[in-house]
């Protein structure tokens, strides 16, 4: 991400992305609620000069938007905590305090029934800043959410965001809006994940975030924003050999590297007995890898132009390109012998 | 000192400042106006709130802080939408 800035000529905005990096701590790191508040508020606060940028009419209006809805999630949150906090109700999570407060960190985070947001931003901004939004965002709001969440109202929402990430992105032709309901989808594994451990859900944000970083990087270097610019036949083998596995790692097809968070989660799902949820994980699963194989199955194996004056140069880029390969195909076999 | 009808006025405050924040609006302004009516209303429910325990009242003035922080970056937003539309009103929004 610094090199990106760097490159960019934007070597101001580091400033702010280091507050950035200190609010998510702030925020997961503080004795009470109105410190988890007061790291919301400093992520908000730096978060909008990475992405406001004043030559452009598109991004004043996503800055717009991202401004309005995550203010008005904070502010909520604030006012639930001053209700907690009056009325004590520190330990039973089964009530309708922890259901508002819940649902103002799933409206920060871009989760299913406040999801609306989420794909217009996206679609407004650089790949850069996407990257800081589908990762780095999630990682203080789902923390809090784990410190107070409300079983059954969560279970409900995940069951919302998969169907909603699954069936959103069947008629994107956007790249970054198919990654957003893509991304919309994982925050249903990833909740699910934090209710069973916080452990698990660093595994699985992890993974997900070294995935989501190969495909976005490798747009970024293409400068690919829509799908019909995937299809053209000058692209190098090995970088759409390198779409493929990492389109299929993401949709969690087994031998990629993908798989192994969702296998974990699914094996705590079977043991315990979740088997309605179990179905509906992997049947969203299935409509996601579907759009994925489409849009793959068109590039390989159909026949397109090739254009004379289009020559992508990536001689450069190739060995990165070729590590995300290596590292998304292999990562399940290596991880075994971590434990020789 | 127990008069525990005012949690009514703090939930309506905070209720009709959120019912104005996602009305169909004109102006951006009108929707940072009531970003920071429910900032009042927040701010009233804390004073009442820390009257109760022991008058210490900085938790109070760091929530002020932040959500003055929080009303210029509104505001600031609002100037670069001014600067780059000519208004500020939500017809011009093109996006989605």
């Amino acid at each position: 991400m610094f090199f990106f800035i760097l490159t960019n000529n934007n070597s101001n905005k580091m400033f702010f992305l280091f507050i950035l990096f200190f609010s998510t701590l702030i925020s997961i790191s503080s004795n009470s609620w109105f410190g988890c508040w007061i790291g919301l508020e400093i992520n908000l606060l730096s978060f909008i000069p990475l992405i406001s940028n004043s030559k452009n009419l598109l991004s004043v209006e996503t800055s717009l938007k991202y401004f309005l809805t995550q203010s008005l999630a904070s502010i909520n949150f604030l006012f639930m905590i001053l209700i907690k906090f009056s009325l004590l109700k520190n330990f039973d999570m089964n009530n309708i305090i922890s259901i508002m407060m819940n649902s103002s960190l799933l409206m920060k985070m871009g989760s299913a029934p406040f999801h609306f947001w989420f794909p217009n931003i996206v679609e407004g901004l650089s790949w850069m800043n996407n990257f800081m939004l589908m990762t780095w965002q999630k990682i203080s709001p789902m923390i809090l959410l784990s410190y107070y969440f409300n079983k059954n109202f969560l279970i409900f929402m995940i069951i919302m965001n998969l169907i909603i990430g699954s069936l959103g992105g069947l008629n994107q032709t956007s790249l970054r809006k198919l990654l957003a309901f893509s991304s919309i989808n994982n925050l249903g594994w990833m909740i699910f994940s934090i209710m069973i451990s916080e452990n698990l859900w660093l595994f699985y944000f992890l993974i997900y975030s070294m995935m989501i970083f190969m495909m976005i990087s490798l747009f970024f270097l293409m400068n690919m924003y829509f799908m019909n610019q995937l299809f053209i036949n000058n692209m190098n083998f090995f970088i759409k050999m390198n779409l493929l596995i990492n389109f299929l790692s993401l949709g969690g097809l087994p031998p990629f590297m993908g798989f192994m968070p969702k296998w974990i989660i699914i094996n705590f799902l079977l043991i315990n007995k979740f088997y309605f949820l179990t179905f509906i994980f992997m049947m969203t699963s299935l409509i996601i890898i579907y759009y994925y194989i489409r849009i793959i199955y068109s590039s390989f194996m159909f026949n397109y132009f090739k254009m004379k004056w289009m020559n992508l140069f990536m001689k450069n880029n190739m060995f990165l390109i070729n590590l995300s390969s290596f590292i998304s195909i292999s990562s399940m076999i290596l991880s075994t012998f971590i434990f020789m | 000192m127990l008069i525990y009808d005012i949690w009514f006025l703090f939930i309506y405050m905070f209720f009709v400042g959120n019912l104005i924040f996602v009305s169909k609006n004109k102006h951006l302004l009108v929707v940072l106006l009531s970003l920071e009516f429910i900032v009042l209303s927040i701010f009233f429910f804390f004073l009442v709130l820390l009257m109760f325990i022991d008058y210490d009242m900085y938790m109070l003035m760091a929530f002020l802080v932040f959500s003055v922080c929080e009303g210029s970056l509104g505001l600031s937003i609002l100037v670069s939408m001014i600067r780059s539309h000519g208004n500020d009103y939500f017809q011009s929004f093109s996006m989605l």
